[in-house]
């Protein structure tokens, strides 16, 4: 049967103007303004946010650490001469922790290709302080983001929305000693 | 104007606000009905927000509404019959395919962001608030279903026959959106609400060329004029459905 499924995007998300993008996970869509859309509808409901980017997922390099061990031969490639030079955005993983987090960004890196931009990145040691867990190099043209004017409409109205944890609900609802009880806690 | 209206304005508003918010909470529910069955995961995550986000303006309209007549949201959603019911038909037609339900989306949003464009001028100071509240909102789900009409318009002769199909039931339902009711005229006179034969031309300066720009032709066919308190026998079934919980339970029922 063929694929009918619509192509993933790369979704990155910032909260607030001063930190960094986050790589929060993916969307399906047919195209980037759809997929900027379906991003901001799974994972901008309640939380804070002001940009979101999106990046069709066959355009983004990742890349964990374990596999460039395995596989030394990752680095090699051959670089067309007059490939032109362009903008990679750089995220990082270096912790282990669970988190919603995949990997952070942490600086831009002038190469040809993917892989330059990665090797680019090692040499320079500039993001390798602490070990890197993953890497995702993501070139500055294949972004689509929400403009400034957006925040309002796209993610304003999320911030003043209650969120309430599944747990908030648990228990015998239809009980008022119950609910009685959970409002004194609340209070 | 922004302190007391005097009775004969303060019926015409509560009147008007029941409209408005009676629109929102049936189109929220048809949206609903989604949740679930929309096409894509994320989609239904989508719609499900929206549908979310269409019943929490009625809300916001209901409340307005109660600080003028004192009547209960809950009370005036869960235990009124379709007769009292003052939403226009477009809204209480079954979901229908994705097409319907995302051209009737469109044509509301459409409808709902001209109106806020204007209604945040308000004479009426709580009015031209909530509507400020509401109409960011608005911009997205404008953006949303517009995204949506155009895509499936060009998309497959598929997808254009469907959405033709809905352009082609929807379009004399659209109508209705615009008939004044009868105190609209001194609302309108008052600066409190806007002006609707203005308001429909603004609303087809706008669709009409957007949904011609999608291919899609519009229909030659007799609009719906007829007021508020006439409805479809969809009404009656949707609101069984709606309603049915909150009629069961004893009203001590803590939620």
């Amino acid at each position: 049967m063929p694929d009918t499924e619509w192509p993933r995007y790369e979704v990155f998300k910032q909260d607030r103007p001063n930190r960094p993008h986050e790589a929060v996970g993916t969307v399906h869509a047919p195209d980037p303004e759809m997929a900027l859309l379906n991003a901001r509808d799974v994972f901008v409901r309640r939380p804070a946010c002001h940009s979101l980017w999106v990046a069709p997922q066959d355009q983004v390099l990742t890349m964990t650490a374990l596999e460039m061990e395995l596989n030394p031969a990752w680095a090699e490639e051959t670089v067309p001469e007059d490939a032109p030079v362009r903008t990679f955005h750089v995220f990082t993983r270096q912790h282990q922790r669970r988190t919603m987090v995949a990997a952070t960004h942490v600086g831009q890196i002038q190469a040809r290709t993917h892989r330059e931009a990665l090797r680019k990145a090692l040499e320079q040691g500039e993001f390798t302080d602490r070990p890197v867990y993953l890497w995702m190099i993501v070139p500055a043209d294949a972004i689509t983001g929400s403009r400034e004017e957006d925040v309002e409409s796209l993610f304003r109205p999320a911030e003043e929305k209650h969120y309430r944890d599944q747990s908030y609900y648990s228990g015998r609802v239809f009980d008022k000693k119950a609910l009685k009880r959970r409002e004194r806690e609340v209070a | 104007m922004t302190g007391q209206l005097d009775a004969q304005l303060q019926q015409a508003l509560a009147d008007r606000l029941l409209a408005l918010a009676d629109d929102e909470v049936i189109l929220g529910h048809r949206d609903a009905e989604w949740t679930g069955h929309a096409p894509i995961l994320e989609e239904d995550i989508a719609i499900a927000n929206l549908a979310q986000d269409e019943i929490g303006h009625a809300l916001i309209w209901y409340q307005l509404r109660e600080d003028l007549t004192g009547r209960d949201p809950d009370e005036t959603v869960y235990f009124r019959d379709a007769s009292a019911y003052r939403n226009v038909q477009m809204v209480e037609l079954p979901k229908g395919d994705w097409a319907f339900t995302m051209l009737r989306q469109y044509l509301f949003d459409v409808y709902e962001r001209l109106l806020l464009d204007r209604l945040v001028a308000s004479t009426h100071a709580p009015l031209a608030e909530a509507a400020a509240k509401i109409r960011r909102e608005e911009i997205y789900h404008y953006r949303h279903t517009s995204t949506w009409v155009e895509r499936l318009a060009l998309g497959t002769e598929e997808s254009h026959r469907r959405m033709q199909d809905g352009l082609d039931r929807l379009w004399p339902f659209a109508a209705q959106l615009f008939v004044a009711g009868p105190g609209d005229g001194a609302l309108a006179a008052a600066g409190i609400f806007p002006d609707l034969s203005e308001l429909q031309q603004a609303w087809e300066a706008t669709v009409r060329p957007f949904l011609e720009q999608a291919e899609l032709t519009i229909p030659q066919a007799e609009p719906l004029t007829v007021g508020r308190e006439r409805h479809t026998h969809w009404l009656p079934i949707l609101l069984g459905e709606m309603q049915v919980v909150a009629r069961v339970e004893t009203p001590e029922t803590a939620w």
